[in-house]
């Protein structure tokens, strides 16, 4: 089924990199939240970002979704200099980034399928309801919720909730899905579900990049993974040389 | 049919359709959704600025009537009486009235004879008596000369008292000091007016920013949301200055409507004493500064919206 959702505006490589940091550094006040981080990621390629608390992890989203602006360095998304993106235009950029949180961040008002709708029309007016309506049902069928569709979201788990929030951050079929911790809040059995979503998201030619403490989940996978140490990435291992990364597990 | 590819166009008039749905949907439904259900937090702003909007309409409407009351004494201030001696040659009353008829700066040259002056006085509370007291006609005749501009009254009476046909003793009605302190008591009432005004703009504006900031704040996770699955900052501040401008166009209503009726109440009441002490202020002057109240609270409460969006709303 994500086949459907995602394939038919999957795209394609053009050479560039989808993600560019180049010597980012983002300081709050004297504290070096990320200090020189260079690293770019591929089309289609499954990133971890791991590291522990403190370490920049969520910062370095941030910076990738321009909710913050680095102190100094590069940040390209997709091509857009995010480094240097006006506030009225951070818009257009976000609409290329799907995101994905911890505590899923679905709006409580509104339905599984009005809470993915509204990020379709939200970011292109032209949507019409029954066409919001069908790519919605589409892309929450792509999850496995296609029956939950006029649930609230306290009437579901929190594996279902995540799984929303997943669907509403692909339903733009973006070229970069960003997820900030997104099995924190769940058991093993209902994460590595969750995970299995975000390796297919990845084969349908998205980028994704998965912030993680999940040490299990990492090294079974696989990909590649960045680690981040006191705002430096000292690591960049690449895919099925990640190991058993028990120096990250101990610390 | 192999090998031909249909391109269907998309039908442009659903286009339009969408676009106008989504953005009534996301800026004027959202809104009012959200204004009636935060209205607890709302109703205090809503009031408040109702009864500084009533206050504004009340002052702007005896502003009103004041400049009026001011225009009638200016009028009233720029006509000279030129009196004339009693033993006064023809000649030269003619040749004095000449000369001010054909001055460019007067409107108008009446003549009021003795017999006049007296008919007229007699109609003054208190001069009758005066007339009855002495055995002859005490008072003089006078040119009557409407001046076009209160300026340029000084001018004229130099230009008339030099006349031999004018009385030496009291020569005309100018008094410098009569139109000057009308102004001064009508400049003072304006700026308390206008402090005033300003003083109620500044609690209206201060009042609902802190009523949008209260609903920024209690909708900031919903903001947050609408920001990152990429929402136009139109769309997530739309909503916000379509609350406010709800809030100041209900409050510019109801303030409206009572100043409205207010004034037509005192019109219905007292017609006449009413016209006097409050001059212009007709059906369709209290109509007018009802729109007017209606119209400066939907500013205000747009406006302050738009400010405290401005300032509260992280992009």
């Amino acid at each position: 089924m994500l086949s459907r959702l995602l394939r038919p505006d999957a795209r394609e490589a053009k050479g560039r990199p989808i993600v560019e940091f180049n010597s980012v550094t983002r300081a709050y006040g004297s504290r070096l939240a990320l200090d020189d981080v260079d690293f770019s990621l591929e089309p289609g390629e499954l990133a971890f970002l791991v590291g522990p608390s403190g370490a920049g992890k969520t910062t370095l989203l941030k910076l990738i979704n321009r909710e913050l602006r680095p102190t100094q360095g590069e940040v390209w998304i997709d091509g857009i200099a995010a480094h240097e993106l006006k506030a009225s235009r951070v818009a257009e950029l976000r609409r290329r980034v799907g995101v994905v949180f911890q505590d899923y961040k679905l709006l409580p008002r509104l339905t599984a399928r009005e809470n993915v709708a509204l990020a379709l029309q939200v970011g292109d007016l032209r949507v019409s309801d029954h066409e919001a309506r069908e790519r919605a049902l589409d892309a929450l069928e792509a999850v496995g919720l296609g029956d939950r569709g006029d649930s609230m979201p306290h009437e579901l788990s929190g594996g279902q909730q995540q799984r929303v929030a997943v669907a509403r951050a692909v339903i733009r079929k973006p070229p970069l899905l960003i997820a900030d911790e997104p099995t924190g809040n769940l058991d093993m059995d209902t994460a590595w579900g969750i995970t299995d979503l975000l390796e297919d998201i990845a084969a349908f030619g998205i980028t994704v990049l998965v912030a993680t403490h999940n040490i299990e989940i990492v090294t079974r996978l696989q990909r590649r993974v960045l680690t981040l140490v006191n705002g430096r990435l000292v690591r960049d291992q690449p895919a099925g040389q990640t190991g058993r990364m028990a120096w990250l597990a101990s610390s | 049919m192999a090998g031909i590819v249909l391109k269907a166009r998309f039908p442009r008039r659903h286009v339009v359709e969408a676009v106008i749905r989504n953005v009534f949907r996301y800026l004027f439904q959202g809104a009012a959704r959200n204004w009636a259900r935060n209205f607890g937090s709302t109703a205090p702003a809503l009031s408040s600025m109702a009864l500084l909007l009533f206050l504004s309409g009340l002052i702007g409407l005896t502003g009103f009537a004041l400049y009026n009351l001011e225009q009638i004494e200016a009028g009233q201030a720029s006509m000279l009486h030129v009196y004339l001696r009693d033993d006064a040659d023809a000649t030269d009353v003619f040749t004095l009235r000449n000369r001010l008829a054909l001055d460019p700066r007067v409107a108008t040259v009446d003549y009021t004879s003795k017999a006049q002056a007296l008919q007229h006085a007699q109609t003054v509370p208190g001069l009758p008596q005066l007339a009855g007291a002495s055995g002859s006609n005490p008072f003089p005749a006078s040119l009557d000369v409407q001046v076009k501009s209160i300026d340029e009254v000084a001018a004229i009476d130099a230009v008339a008292r030099i006349s031999p046909a004018v009385d030496p003793v009291y020569p005309t009605s100018y008094d410098r000091g009569a139109y000057q302190r009308i102004q001064s008591v009508l400049l003072a009432v304006a700026v308390v007016g206008i402090v005033f005004l300003a003083l109620l703009g500044f609690v209206a504006v201060t009042v609902t920013i802190n009523s949008i900031r209260a609903a920024i704040h209690s909708r900031r996770d919903e903001v947050a949301i609408l920001q990152l699955v990429g929402a136009p900052r139109w769309m997530v501040r739309g909503p916000f200055i379509v609350e406010g401008a709800i809030t100041g166009s209900l409050a510019g209503a109801a303030a409206g409507l009572v100043t409205f009726g207010l004034a037509l109440a005192g019109i219905a009441e007292g017609s006449a004493s009413f016209s006097q002490f409050a001059p212009g202020v007709t059906v369709t002057a209290a109509a007018a500064a009802g729109l007017i109240v209606f119209a400066v609270g939907l500013g205000l409460g747009s406006g302050s919206s738009l400010l405290s969006v401005r300032r509260h709303l992280e992009s």
